[in-house]
């Protein structure tokens, strides 16, 4: 977004003097969106973000929680929704290259990558691009710096198909005695390491900050390219520079460039510091303007005391890693910039780096109406049907394609993985039990019919699954994808979604840690994709050979289901996929059930009473079901009756609800009484509702019926589905 | 002391993993993370070139790794009798340096594939394989975007006489490999690469349900070839 002529007369009022071009361009990356967060400033504050364990909060590169007594871990999310709409492939490479960078500015080490996908429907040939672009990227880029993707989300919608969401998340691992809360002296050095600096990713951050151009192609100069080899290199540097101690302060050159990593440390630590542009290194000849604003990627910048030059320069050496020393802070409190001897720019850091708040209007929309419709009658359908609908949904299918081109087991500490939990599990180190359980989470369609209880349902899903493997969670990060904040309408939804994140986490007692917001996700003719929240959780294990996986495990042992079901059909999957249907009451956030759900299953973990577990979402009681079935190639058998459903007439209203705070657990073949015994205790509603069986069949007994699937039938479609669509 | 060298190229990442596999399975021998350009063949007992993708996979797998100063010194060890293992990247680089026959093409479906496989051990010599027994059964993962194993009929029916074979069970075959290649040796066995990672497949907890660690031999045999020859 260019600077409005308000803001362009707020600039000379600042320097007193008409304002070089230099310090323009400097401005406008830095009061972009992307940047200054300028439309959403003043809620965030809404968000909840201490706990005994949060060590770092919000406002650094990423955050710091403590998982284990000194051992700490750094959750990250980041958006690529603009790039990757224009270049899949470098769009989400370089998402996963700066959340990686985020990471190590406290010297932490990247353990995880996650992914959260959100693209139009897969057989659609502008989405399929997309996908195939965006999963390669991903692939590469993560399986060459040598960091597991470990878990994430897709989803898919046609309101994706040309401006898909690529949310991605970066988890790190620090100790306590190694984390670098970082001290900028007046005197020390700016080091830029990593690649030169190029043309490519020009005021990218603003043009993140604005709609899509209908032809998307002529924005492609503000991509930036992958290239994951010095990433890797960035990595091992910095892993040696840190546990050396030889650097005080480390930054990402991320969005907005040098302008914004270097005005962010100086106000930070109420600095000035002088520049001299023509010694960074450079790809080819920029100009003085283009080296201020570039986003070339794999760039960091050190901070370090001149007496540390020499020992930092031979690290640099040993792994051939280009660097240039460019500057030195001092206590002007201004940014000087010199190219070859002539001051280019010289600007007051604090007004460079000023918070910058605005009060958007927010009206809702009409069309939010449809999130407050009952849904009567539904003509009554072949469940059979709906399920094997269900279950080749693209939303529901195993996303195997998916996520064998991820390298998932590098580092070798991943337990728990894809396609076999709810969440994923890693140890946090070799020899140790100890293990930390990450996931990331969203649900498009319930934040676009009701962006409150949809964005709290968002939080409410990843505190299960991080609870469904036996994990305890202890901190978020949330990614806010919504339209255009200068659009009330709009503006609207991303107020609700905060608001409804905000409510949630605060009743769960899960801090945010972190957390960004992508706006102008809307298409050239203006309508705003699905506005969308995702949620990256962590949660801690103390054994990780006692995490949860979700398939069955053995035949003849009694399935549970924990809570209370209700007729929550309203913004189902099988609303949709049955009967086209996108309206309707979502289910509501259930915040009190969720605890003491929750506290019930981690009981029967430490009891040892169970041998699966998973989450009821999307799909319901049937799906979650004929998942952990498919999984374990193992028959289930339920009595749909012995569900505790309130106020329920139909079987599909048991078998495909939505309602939240439920879980369907395996326990042990002897351990039903002991179990029921505990819930009676607990106060929870918990009821046996079948056995697993030898037969290859899922199997609901219902009052009048016998619905009845051939397990190898639903296999066949679980594994096969996404690809097929994708062609 | 037995002390085992972990060659790590501009770009490997499971050399950690190589040496942790180590301390898995509580073996006593040094394992120490090696940059290749400090590596000095005089202070090492044994080599391992682990995964990741060495100068980015650039031209083609293994290609730039293998015309290193660093490959010259590994292939002066390997004729003083020194045991080599190339894990992933790693039998990709010997196998470019032509320290083992065949070639390693781009999968079949030519996409990455990150999943578990089980594969049989055929013929085991050499001090990476001493414990184990022919015909056994070992799994582990594959995570590779080139990995396709491919040689012409003579120089095979030379390594099926000769050398240990590795191979992928019957519906296991991840990437089109001829005659289901998974890992081949040396004759003398003193070399030994493969595409499967057996620094992942060791200790229960990172292997999924229905599958053995089949990796733990690769580590325990050169831990005891070392010690009391093989």
């Amino acid at each position: 977004m260019p600077l409005t002529p308000e803001e362009i007369q707020e600039i000379r009022e600042i320097l007193k003097r008409e304002p070089t071009l230099e310090e323009l361009a400097m401005f406008e990356a830095q009061w972009s969106e992307h940047c200054s967060y300028k439309s959403s400033k003043r809620l965030l504050k809404l968000l909840p973000t201490t706990s005994k364990r949060v060590v770092i909060g919000p406002g650094r590169d990423a955050p710091a929680v403590e998982a284990f007594p000194g051992i700490l871990v750094v959750p990250k999310i980041e958006s690529h929704n603009h790039p990757s709409a224009v270049d899949p492939y470098n769009g989400a490479a370089t998402g996963i290259g700066g959340v990686v960078r985020d990471i190590l500015t406290l010297g932490a080490k990247p353990i995880a990558l996650l992914d959260l996908l959100y693209f139009g429907e897969p057989g659609e040939p502008h989405s399929s691009w997309i996908i195939r672009g965006v999963v390669k990227g991903i692939s590469d880029y993560g399986n060459r710096i040598g960091i597991p993707t470990v878990a994430g989300d897709v989803w898919f919608d046609k309101s994706f198909t040309k401006q898909p969401l690529v949310n991605v998340g970066c988890i790190g691992l620090a100790r306590s005695s190694e984390l670098l809360e970082g001290v900028v002296k007046p005197g020390d050095l700016v080091v830029i390491i990593g690649n030169p600096t190029g043309r490519d990713g020009l005021l990218g951050s603003s043009f993140a900050s604005k709609p899509l151009a209908e032809d998307t192609d002529s924005d492609i100069g503000a991509v930036q390219i992958a290239d994951p080899l010095t990433e890797k290199l960035l990595i091992d540097v910095i892993g040696e520079l840190v546990k050396s101690k030889l650097v005080n302060y480390i930054k990402d050159l991320g969005g907005g460039g040098l302008t914004t990593a270097i005005s962010e440390v100086a106000t930070e630590f109420n600095l000035g510091v002088e520049l001299e542009l023509d010694k960074l290194h450079l790809r080819l000849d920029l100009t003085p303007l283009e080296i201020l604003v570039s986003e070339s990627q794999e760039r960091m910048m050190l901070i370090i005391d001149p007496r540390n030059l020499g020992e930092v320069e031979k690290i640099l050496a040993k792994y051939e890693l280009p660097y240039s020393v460019i500057g030195a802070f001092n206590t002007t409190g201004r940014i000087t910039a010199r190219f070859k001897g002539r001051v280019v720019a010289d600007v007051p850091a604090r007004e460079l780096a000023k918070p910058r708040s605005m009060r958007r209007p927010s009206k809702p929309p009409l069309e939010a109406l449809r999130g407050l419709t009952p849904i009567n009658d539904l003509p009554r359908v072949d469940p059979v049907d709906a399920l094997l609908k269900l279950i080749s949904s693209p939303n529901v299918a195993s996303k195997k394609w998916i996520y064998e081109q991820y390298d998932h087991e590098v580092g070798a500490r991943t337990v728990i993985k894809p396609g076999f939990g709810d969440a994923a599990v890693l140890k946090i180190d070799a020899t140790d039990p100890r293990g930390i359980a990450v996931k990331g989470d969203a649900n498009p369609r319930y934040t676009s019919l009701d962006p409150f209880n949809g964005a709290a349902n968002s939080v409410a899903e990843c505190y299960r699954n991080i609870i469904a493997v036996g994990a305890q969670p202890i901190a978020i990060v949330d990614e806010l994808n919504a339209g255009n904040p200068e659009k009330p309408e709009h503006y609207w939804y991303f107020e609700m979604m905060l608001k409804g994140i905000a409510w949630m986490a605060d009743e769960l007692g899960i801090p945010v840690v972190g957390g960004k917001v992508s706006f102008y996700n809307e298409d050239h003719m203006g309508r705003q994709v699905k506005p969308t929240t995702t949620i990256i959780g962590v949660g801690v294990v103390e054994d990780v050979s006692k995490a949860l996986t979700m398939e069955f495990k053995h035949y003849g042992s009694p399935v549970m289901v924990i809570g209370v079901t209700y007729t929550e059909i309203g913004g189902s999957e099988y609303l949709y996929r049955v009967f086209g249907l996108e309206t309707g009451e979502i289910p509501r956030p259930r915040p009190s059930s969720e605890i003491r759900n929750a506290k019930y299953l981690i009981e029967l973990v430490k009891r040892d009473l169970i041998l699966s577990a998973h989450d009821i979402s999307i799909g319901g009681l049937g799906v979650a079901l004929a998942e952990m079935s498919v999984l374990g190639g193992i028959g289930v058998e339920v009595d749909l009756n012995s569900v505790l459903c309130r106020g329920c007439e139909r079987e599909d209203e048991i078998l495909f609800s939505e309602t939240q705070a439920r879980y369907i657990v395996e326990l042990k073949p002897d351990k039903a009484q002991i179990a029921l015994k505990l819930a009676e205790k607990m106060d929870i509603d918990a009821r046996i509702i079948g056995y697993t069986i030898k037969e290859p069949v899922v199997r609901f007994r219902a009052h009048q019926s016998l619905i009845e699937v051939p397990l190898d039938k639903l296999s066949q479609l679980y594994y096969n589905a996404f690809e097929e669509q994708l062609g | 002391m037995p002390r085992i060298a972990v060659i790590k190229f501009p770009g490997t990442n499971c050399d950690e993993d190589v040496v942790n596999a180590f301390k898995r399975i509580g073996s006593s021998v040094e394992a120490k993370v090696v940059w290749y350009k400090e590596f000095n063949e005089k202070d090492w007992d044994a080599i391992i070139i682990p995964g990741g993708f060495s100068y980015g996979d650039w031209l083609r797998a293994g290609a730039i790794a293998a015309r290193t100063h660093t490959m010259e010194k590994i292939r002066r060890s390997v004729e003083k009798g020194i045991p080599v293992l190339g894990i992933c990247n790693g039998f990709q680089i010997l196998v470019e340096a032509g320290l083992l026959p065949g070639a390693l093409l781009p999968n079949e479906h030519g996409k990455f594939v990150c999943r578990w496989t089980r594969t049989v051990i055929e013929n085991p010599k050499g001090p990476w394989l001493t414990l184990a027994s022919s015909g056994e059964e070992l799994d582990m993962p594959v995570a590779h975007g080139e990995g396709r194993f491919y040689i012409d009929y003579e120089s095979y029916s030379l390594l099926e006489k000769e050398s240990s074979i590795l191979r992928y069970m019957k519906g296991y075959n991840p990437n089109g490999s001829i005659y289901d290649v998974a890992g081949i040796t040396s004759r003398d066995g003193l070399v030994f690469g493969l595409m499967p990672h057996p620094e992942r497949a060791v200790g229960r907890e990172l292997v999924p349900r229905g599958f053995n660690p089949g990796g733990e031999v690769v580590f325990r045999s050169i831990e005891f070839s070392l010690k009391k020859g093989w």
